[in-house]
């Protein structure tokens, strides 16, 4: 199978964002755990840096923050900050990695996303917030748990839309 | 697969440049600038409905998320209600009960600190976006003539303000956000001003009240909108209660912890105040 283009890369990324904040601002918000809901957006950056390596992923990632920011009544781009480190983390650690087992990107999405969370609150006290809390490690826990759970879905949704299935697919054929 | 030293230095360069734009992104938000704020107000419009649909759509799943995760409380609160309505069984209290929910109701829409002000009541029809903001959605909006900065109160007091608005929804910032401030006004005369701490925390009221002093007020004690020239909000809105008393500014002054009069946690129908500074 012949790679996506850019094009078709650009238009597959923005429908994946697009779906992911609907979710994130109509639907994630009803389904909580211990007063807590999934953050869908960091796990698609998170998912991005999984698919596209750290460069790609942290602009997707990048792009991901600052479409949520410009909907939260929160300091605008501490998502894109976060979210595009957290990708870039992610980027790195899985060129690092030489297995391809079913659970390294679900573990990779809850380890992440706890990571995720603390950096969005350390970052956001820094720029007068005050998020640094008590609550900052449940918040940051049942994140962690809610995007695994939600990784199995949104991680091959970005492989798709990023055209990482489409190259891996194809070097399987060539080998 | 290592990176080759090339892709690994073309990755750095672009994670700095997206760090230097969030961090411009940033300066530009506490600066207040005008193209933040119609970026915003233009995803406020396109997100609106989408939100709505999202919302209709995940109804009956909503349900059942919350039934699977809060068990354990609907179970006690059946028990509960059983245990009620065994005591209501062979009693004529329902028509009683159901005026002294009226009457309830009634004194809300009756609010006497609203004087002239016309008031819009709107149903809560979406919590926080996020796990850090303290914020709701509300189902009324410009098309009902609420505009950005209006008070937004319940029956008990104080809410918030409402912070962005569409044609049919308005976001509330709630008055525990940590960037919501409120001047107050407590009895006697004294003024300070109260700063939201965060979800579930109680407020903090900044005075010039000094430790040794007379005028400390006790725990109990109401405060309410002071209302002074150019304030964000009309005077004599019920805030907070004083729970406790604390030394701040280097033992110097005292600051009041206090304890919000409306319940946010706790919020189905709220009242926009189309009121605006003056």
């Amino acid at each position: 199978m012949t790679p996506a283009g850019p094009a078709i890369v650009a238009v597959r990324t923005s429908l994946i964002l697009a779906i992911a904040l609907t979710f994130q601002l109509g639907i994630a918000p009803r389904f909580g755990l211990f007063g807590v809901h999934g953050d869908l957006m960091l796990l698609v950056a998170i998912s991005a840096g999984v698919a596209a390596g750290p460069d790609r992923g942290a602009t997707i990632a990048f792009a991901a923050g600052l479409a949520y920011d410009l909907n939260l009544q929160m300091p605008f781009g501490l998502s894109a900050l976060t979210y595009a480190l957290v990708a870039y983390g992610v980027g790195l650690l899985q060129h690092s990695v030489l297995r391809a087992a079913w659970w390294i990107p679900v573990g990779t999405a809850a380890a992440a996303s706890v990571v995720g969370v603390i950096l969005y609150g350390v970052f956001g006290t820094v720029v007068g917030e005050d998020l640094v809390s008590q609550s900052l490690l449940k918040i940051a826990l049942v994140v962690g748990l809610l995007n695994a759970i939600a990784a199995p879905v949104v991680v091959p949704a970005m492989r798709w839309a990023t055209g990482a299935a489409d190259g891996a697919r194809t070097r399987a054929v060539y080998r | 697969m290592a990176l080759s030293r090339r892709t690994g230095g073309r990755s750095r360069i672009t994670l700095a440049l997206l760090v230097l734009t969030s961090l411009a992104v940033l300066t530009l938000d506490f600066r207040d600038a005008a193209v933040v704020r119609t970026a915003r107000n233009a995803a406020g419009a396109v997100f609106s409905p989408l939100k709505g649909v999202g919302e209709a759509v995940s109804e009956p799943f909503t349900n059942a998320w919350h039934g699977i995760t809060n068990f354990g409380d609907v179970q006690s609160e059946n028990d509960r209600l059983r245990e009620r309505i065994a005591e209501l069984e062979g009693e004529e209290v329902l028509n009683a009960d159901a005026a002294q929910q009226l009457e309830e109701l009634t004194a809300q829409l009756d609010l006497p600190w609203i004087g002239t002000i016309t008031p819009v009541r709107a149903r809560m029809v979406a919590g926080p976006a996020s796990n850090f903001a303290e914020t709701i959605d509300i189902g009324k909006g410009s098309s009902d003539g609420i505009k950005v900065g209006m008070p937004v109160v319940n029956g008990a007091g104080l809410v918030g303000k409402v912070v962005q608005v569409s044609d049919r929804r308005s976001t509330v910032q709630l008055i525990t956000d940590p960037g919501f401030a409120v001047g107050v006004r407590l009895p006697g005369g004294l003024t300070g001003t109260a700063r939201g701490q965060g979800r579930a925390k109680e407020l903090i009221v900044d005075t010039n009240i000094v430790p040794d002093g007379d005028d400390i007020p006790k725990a109990g004690t109401a405060m309410v909108t002071s209302g002074i020239a150019h304030s964000a909000f009309p005077a004599d809105i019920p805030v907070a209660r004083v729970k406790e008393t604390r030394e701040a500014g280097g033992g110097l002054t005292v600051e009041l912890v206090v304890r919000p009069m409306a319940d946010t946690e706790r919020l189905a129908f709220v009242t926009v105040l189309l009121w605006e500074p003056g």
